[in-house]
């Protein structure tokens, strides 16, 4: 998988490549603003960017808006968004209405190196990957409604699903079989009354348009 | 002391006593009257011995005489009173050039032949009087009807007087050319026309004039412009009735009639003087009445324009320790510039400077009035002065206060950007170092374990700092506005918050700023402090207001006072403009509301 970095501090820059590269994965390019990261994309084809949020010049969101342009210009890339601080506008805003191939960390995540790996791929793969914390804080929104028919287990499936998880990474997660996962799934699709999903970015948009509504 | 952008060369050199004269002046003035009375008699002398068949009856030459009098004693008074003003002059001109008219009459030839050419000199300056009040010509069409005289005065008149042969009775015209070629009929006709034509472009130059001037200006013009609009008339009457018949008896009606209208043009100057005067202390009267009381600014300002009959008058009061001047609300009210068309008159009380009065230039003529009326008002105005020095302070205070608020928004912004730039970044490409080593240090070392602490210590500090940095200034609120940062916040809290109403657009920032912080300070308390179990929070923008509620069910009995965040945020709101106001009856729930004008 080839990976671009952009990220204007140089520590980290130099941590999130070698920890990717560790993973198996091909840094083909390493960007410090908005605009190198643009021209590397553009290049050398990567399968997945990850980028800061603030980078120079104006030090504002300038990562979503690099974000959104290349999964215009270049589908076949995905892009995990890296963030100082979680605010769920601005991961609504990027994963709001197409998923796949997004994804929106906070950048703490990074110390979890499996999980971080794990997110990476699942972006590069054109899956999703959305912060736990802005999805407890969806969940945590949404109190009363069919969601209070959701078993404890149920619930922790639903978020894990919003995450972008696959059954599969679900399974994982908890410790359960996945056929265990898969009927969890049905479950708290019929409890909620959404139409089941195949792909897991579909699952996420619809459980994300659920916890919003 | 006046200025004014229309007479400022000359406002500051006004002689209103004419005491400050010297005398050499005053002897000047003595000896230009008696050539006046001098001319005035040999004039009479000429008509009464006139030998022509159509010389002015007595009672005429009499009248004749009194015109041209009138003239040069009204005219040399004005000249006195206002040596800076050319109206008093061009008046004492026209009253000597009046008598030249008569010379015709005589029956030597060289003086009957120097009257056909300089008789009508008193015409174009007559029609100068439109440099009235102000000594100046204001008007384009005013200035080419006067050109147009002076041309008809004395290139035509010379032309007519080259080939008018004399009538019976009449000396010899020694200018005469040949035997005038019979061309007098025909230059007299077109001498005539022309006279008439200016005589009534004048009364159109001197109405749109009218029209296009203020109330205190129309009070000023009216006697003078009536009197020279009627002396204009019955010249161009006067001109065709001699054009058109024989009578001598009509004739001489009509020329009594024109000589009494011309008359009226110094009268009715004086009365123009002698009314403002009149007019002037009628108004000081109820003005000395209505400040009788103390008024309040606005009245103060009203009994004024009403005694000074200028409805355009302003007050602006002086402000020593800014060295400026303030209206009443305290704002700041410098004087009006050259070109402007205001005047200002200050007014003094026991020596120190109060106020300034902003007025119509045409005040400026009857300067006493507006230092008498300014006299008169000037306890009134040193008590609204004082208010209004308090205002400015007030306005100041206000202006500073939202200063220093929004330098420390400024500041805080530029820590937190500091912050997320520099340390944050740094601690988490520490961390990620940290974790990458632990990798490369076996679970059975003894540095797994520091590394794994040194880790965990590093990401609890993260989360603090994060913490820190968004109380600084929530980046969000800059970037996205209140729309994106409230959900934010709203999420944040451990009380579930619904959010009722955001603005749905831009705010100011400091308003922004300001809702933001409610907003928070008042959610922290509720979840510190009420024990409740729900809260809402609406932000919503109302008649240029932004009104922020924030509402709980819990236990209500907040005080304001108690708390330094609710003390800071009334502060902060009150730096707006705004107001805070907090509503918690014991066991009633809390409602915290701000009010911040926000215009856009």
């Amino acid at each position: 998988m080839r990976v671009v970095i952009a990220e204007d501090s140089v520590l980290l820059r130099a941590g999130l490549a070698r920890l990717l590269a560790d993973a198996g994965m091909e840094v083909v390019g390493e960007a410090g603003n908005a605009g190198d990261l643009m021209r590397m994309v553009a290049l050398r084809a990567p399968d997945v960017a990850v980028v800061d949020v603030r980078m120079p010049p104006s030090h504002t969101d300038e990562g979503i808006r690099a974000a959104r342009t290349i999964r215009e210009r270049h589908p076949s890339c995905g892009v995990l968004v890296l963030s100082q601080y979680l605010e769920e506008a601005y991961a609504l805003e990027l994963l709001g209405e197409d998923a796949s191939g997004l994804g929106y960390l906070l950048k703490d995540r990074v110390m979890d190196l499996d999980r971080f790996v794990d997110s990476v791929r699942r972006v590069g793969e054109g899956g999703s990957a959305l912060d736990p914390e802005v999805v407890s804080r969806l969940l945590g929104r949404r109190r009363g409604g069919p969601l209070d028919a959701l078993t404890p287990r149920e619930r922790e499936v639903l978020g894990l699903m919003a995450e972008g998880r696959s059954n599969r990474g679900i399974a994982d997660q908890l410790v359960v079989t996945e056929r265990a996962v898969e009927k969890h799934v049905t479950s708290i699709f019929g409890k909620l009354g959404l139409p089941a999903a195949e792909a897991d970015h579909r699952r996420v948009l619809a459980v994300l348009a659920f916890l919003r509504a | 002391m006046s200025g004014s952008a229309e007479t400022a060369p000359a406002a500051g050199a006004t002689a209103v006593d004419g005491g400050s004269i010297g005398a050499g002046w005053r002897g000047a003035m003595l000896a230009l009257g008696l050539a006046g009375l001098a001319a005035g008699l040999v004039a009479l002398a000429l008509e009464l011995a006139s030998d022509q068949d159509d010389a002015l009856p007595t009672g005429l030459a009499v009248l004749s005489s009194v015109v041209g009098w009138a003239f040069v004693g009204v005219g040399l008074f004005a000249w006195w009173r206002r040596p800076d003003n050319r109206v008093g002059a061009i008046m004492t001109a026209t009253g000597f050039a009046w008598f030249l008219h008569s010379l015709v009459a005589a029956n030597s030839a060289p003086v009957f032949t120097a009257g056909l050419v300089l008789q009508n000199l008193a015409i174009p300056l007559a029609f100068s009087l439109t440099a009235f009040p102000t000594g100046r010509i204001p008007t384009r069409p005013e200035r080419l009807v006067v050109a147009g005289a002076w041309v008809w005065a004395t290139l035509l008149t010379l032309a007519l007087a080259l080939v008018t042969v004399p009538g019976p009775g009449e000396p010899e015209n020694l200018v005469l050319v040949g035997d005038g070629g019979g061309l007098e009929s025909t230059f007299r006709v077109i001498h005539e026309s022309v006279i008439i034509a200016l005589a009534v472009a004048l009364i159109g130059a001197l109405g749109a004039r009218w029209r296009t001037s203020s109330a205190p200006q129309r009070r000023e013009l009216a006697p003078v412009f009536g009197a020279g609009a009627a002396a204009a008339a019955m010249l161009a009457i006067l001109t065709l009735v001699d054009a058109t018949t024989d009578s001598t008896a009509a004739s001489n009606t009509f020329r009594a009639l024109t000589f009494l209208a011309v008359a009226g043009l110094p009268f009715g100057f004086l009365a123009g003087l002698v009314r403002a005067r009149v007019v002037a202390g009628r108004g000081m009267t109820t003005l000395v009445q209505r400040l009788g009381d103390v008024p309040a600014p606005g009245v103060l300002r009203d009994a004024l324009a009403d005694a000074l009959g200028d409805p355009s008058l302003d007050i602006a009061y002086w402000v020593p320790e800014a060295a400026e001047y303030v209206d009443a609300q305290g704002r700041p009210s410098p004087l009006p510039g050259p070109g402007s068309g205001r005047s200002w008159t200050p007014v003094e009380r026991e020596g120190r400077r109060v106020a300034v009065l902003f007025h119509d230039p045409a005040l400026d003529r009857d300067p006493e009035a507006v230092r008498a009326a300014g006299a008169a008002a000037a306890l009134a105005l040193e008590n609204a002065r004082l208010d209004a020095e308090l205002r400015r302070r007030v306005v100041d205070l206000r202006e500073s206060r939202a200063r220093i608020i929004a330098a420390g928004d400024a500041e805080r912004r530029r820590m937190e950007r500091n912050l997320h730039d520099g340390a944050q970044q740094r601690l988490v490409g520490l961390a990620l170092s940290l974790r990458l080593a632990r990798r490369h240090v076996g679970d059975g070392s003894p540095a797994a374990p520091l590394l794994d602490d040194a880790a965990d210590e590093l990401a609890e500090t993260l989360a603090e700092l994060r913490e820190l940095a968004r109380g600084l200034h929530p980046a969000l609120l800059s970037e996205r506005g209140l729309d994106a940062a409230l959900p934010a916040l709203a999420g944040r809290s451990t009380v579930p918050v619904s959010l009722v109403a955001t603005p749905g657009e831009r705010l100011p920032p400091s308003v922004e700023t300001a809702a933001y912080f409610v907003v928070a300070e008042a959610l922290t308390n509720v979840a510190k402090y009420a024990n409740a179990s729900r809260a809402e929070v609406s932000v919503a923008r109302e008649n240029g207001r932004a009104v922020v509620e924030v509402r709980d069910d819990g236990v209500g009995g907040a005080d304001p006072a108690a708390g330094s965040g609710l003390r800071g945020l009334a502060d902060r709101v009150g730096a707006l403009d705004g107001r805070l106001e907090v509503r918690s009856p014991a066991g009633g729930g809390t409602v915290v509301r701000a009010e911040i004008p926000c215009a856009s």
